[in-house]
């Protein structure tokens, strides 16, 4: 399928996360790269061999504070969620079972731990009337076209959302999310498309005043 | 703006873009894309979106993280593969603290009772094996009539000690039976049918009170031969001087027969009479309680003695004093109400000491069912007549049964679904809230 994409790829995170950190964080095209794959890294890290996660972590550890960081307020609850991953794959790591890609599982893990959080920030907010942790140092350090992307994306459908960003800055394929959330593919793709559309009207529009709630709530959103 | 009908759907040239397309698909929709402004324009503005995206920036994951998890792996080293508890050190001491103080609660409360009931069955016991054959007076002996031994049968029930009827307070009626305490007394008789005298029941009261319980043994015996054990416990309600109270027979058709039957033997016949019918067949189930009516007696005998006495000064008003018709018809009145609650009084004293006096067995035979060989069978058309009619039958209780359930718990069901589902709702809702926000 992917030999079938001569010049309109869209661009992704791909480029960008190889500048930030320095390393190439799309697995895909690091595999050409490099001598063993995601999954033999992990069956050996399975059979004992710290290399193999050293690997792996150096390889991930960019891409997943990413995922959290984006879909969490506060960044130090992105960094413990993505510690709380990276440990999950620890412990499973005997139980591992190359039956897909190694991203797809590690998503998979990290999604669940997030949907996990926000159980327990929901729960806390309603029943212990606890806040559901806005921050602003979130904002602190980012520029204006960050803070309007994240109110627009904060904007969308919950669904809408979650696949755009699975697409956009993970890199999955329209298989993989569906998996992922549960969903069929084909309304992944619907999906993707719709929200895809609403962002860009979202963010062609002009920019309203925002108010510090309204900037909040998007926050949250995301 | 060009209305016609476009070979491929706007998310199919998204996915082309994606890269999501087979390669035949994906060259469809490139060519067409090529000639086609409008999807040229889409595939622009899906870019721009991507690229304008593409600027949402991550600081760089922070130092301390990667330390905090390479650190935790290479100390952890095998250990990190195994899962860690899923309580922590708190909540197990906790848990643990919670159970201990659950459990000396319940040790708190169940002790006493406990030891009261163990006190209880001891002393009853106690009661059973020494006072108990010796009448309520309290000392275990061996018993003598005027004098007369026992015969061994009896005597291994009352122990060694020696009581006779001679002694004061001491009287037994034709069952065995002893009498002697208080006004219980006065309604005893010795076994010459001579009442005891005043003596005697000033001994009594002077002497402590034993207590007086009434007893009760259940008792289920399977036997082989049903009849002879039917005739048997005839021979053991005559050998010991009791009577049936109810007896009641059952023999169904391919089936045990049973015999239920309440006893009442005398109460210093108990333990040889449940020994003799124990002799009937299999013990399969016995069970021996005692309920001690001590204080119900003395509360009665008091109230007994008032009532006398209050009727004795009616009377003398009566015989001394003169007065108007009306004021002799008022005492006439308060005579009879008096004679009336004596009355009443004297049956239920007359009851309780018939159930001290006589114990109550409740017996259950059983007989040791041996199927037939050639047992009559009903026809296949009656059995199957038979079956859809019980069905028909089982399914309209069923029925009936759950209306009936819902006609009686639908109304309070219903009142605390309304107190309960409300505020269920409103959590829910505003949990979904919270968690949409997150």
């Amino acid at each position: 399928m992917q030999d079938a994409l001569p010049p309109f790829v869209l661009d992704s995170e791909a480029t960008k996360r190889s500048a930030m950190s320095g390393i190439s964080s799309n697995p895909d095209t690091e595999k050409s790269a490099t001598a063993e794959s995601d999954e033999h890294l992990m069956i050996a890290f399975s059979r004992g061999s710290t290399d193999a996660f050293s690997e792996l972590f150096s390889r991930y550890k960019q891409p997943l504070f990413g995922f959290f960081r984006r879909r969490v307020a506060d960044p130090a609850q992105a960094e413990e969620l993505t510690q709380e991953t990276f440990l999950a794959v620890l412990r499973a790591a005997s139980r591992y079972e190359p039956r897909a890609l190694f991203r797809t599982y590690l998503y998979a893990i990290a999604f669940k731990i997030l949907r996990a959080y926000r159980r327990k920030v929901a729960f806390r907010a309603t029943f212990l009337g606890a806040a559901t942790g806005f921050h602003r140092p979130a904002l602190q350090n980012a520029t204006d076209t960050e803070v309007s992307l994240r109110q627009a994306v904060g904007k969308l459908e919950r669904l809408d959302r979650e696949i755009l960003l699975l697409r956009e800055f993970e890199q999955l394929n329209y298989a993989e999310i569906a998996e992922l959330l549960r969903v069929p593919v084909n309304t992944v793709r619907s999906r993707l498309f719709r929200a895809r559309m609403a962002l860009r009207a979202l963010l062609a529009a002009p920019a309203p005043k925002s108010s510090a709630t309204e900037l909040t709530e998007s926050e949250e959103r995301i | 703006m060009n209305t016609t009908p476009h070979p491929v759907s706007p998310d199919e040239v998204m996915a082309f873009l994606d890269g999501e397309l087979s390669a035949a698909d994906a060259q469809a929709v490139a060519s067409h894309v090529d000639h086609c402004g409008e999807c040229t324009n889409l595939a622009e503005q899906l870019h721009s979106t991507s690229r304008l995206l593409s600027r949402w920036n991550v600081q760089a994951i922070p130092t301390k993280l990667e330390d905090s998890v390479t650190s935790g792996w290479k100390i952890g080293g095998a250990n990190a593969f195994i899962r860690p508890s899923f309580w922590t050190w708190k909540q197990w001491a906790m848990a643990g603290g919670g159970t201990v103080a659950a459990l000396s609660l319940v040790l708190a409360i169940s002790l006493p009772n406990l030891q009261r009931s163990r006190q209880a069955t001891v002393g009853g016991f106690a009661a059973y094996q020494g006072a108990q054959p010796a009448g309520r007076e309290g000392s275990a002996g061996k018993l003598q009539v005027h004098g007369q031994p026992m015969t061994d049968q009896k005597s291994e029930v009352f122990g060694p000690g020696t009581v006779t009827l001679s002694s004061p307070g001491v009287a037994a009626d034709s069952n065995w039976l002893f009498h002697g305490l208080g006004d219980h007394a006065k309604n005893s008789f010795s076994v010459d049918g001579q009442p005891i005298t005043d003596q005697q029941s000033k001994v009594f009261n002077t002497a402590a009170p034993a207590p007086m319980i009434a007893r009760t043994v259940s008792l289920s015996v399977v036997v082989g031969n049903f009849a002879a054990s039917r005739s048997s416990l005839d021979t053991v309600l005559e050998r010991h001087h009791g009577y049936s109270a109810q007896l009641s027979v059952s023999t169904p058709e391919n089936a045990p027969r049973s015999l239920q039957a309440s006893l009442r033997i005398p109460a210093a016949e108990l333990p040889l009479a449940v020994a003799d019918l124990k002799t009937l067949g299999r013990v399969e189930n016995e069970s021996q309680s005692g309920e001690e009516v001590t204080h119900q007696h003395a509360d009665l005998v008091a109230r007994l003695k008032n009532a006398r006495d209050t009727e004795q000064r009616f009377r003398a008003i009566l015989q001394q004093r003169t007065g108007n018709v009306v004021d002799v018809l008022q005492v006439e009145e308060g005579i009879a109400r008096v004679r009336g609650d004596i009355e009443r009084m004297e049956a239920e004293q007359k009851a309780l000491e018939h159930r001290v006096d006589f114990a109550t067995i409740e017996l259950q035979l059983t007989e040791e069912y041996k199927a037939q060989l050639n047992p009559p069978a009903a026809s296949v058309s009656t059995r199957m007549n038979n079956a859809f009619v019980a069905g028909y039958h089982n399914a309209s209780e069923t029925v009936f049964g759950i209306v009936l359930f819902f006609a009686e718990y639908g109304p309070i069901f219903l009142i605390w679904l309304v107190i309960l589902v409300l505020p269920v709702i409103l959590g829910w809702r505003r949990y979904r809230r919270a968690l949409a926000s997150v």
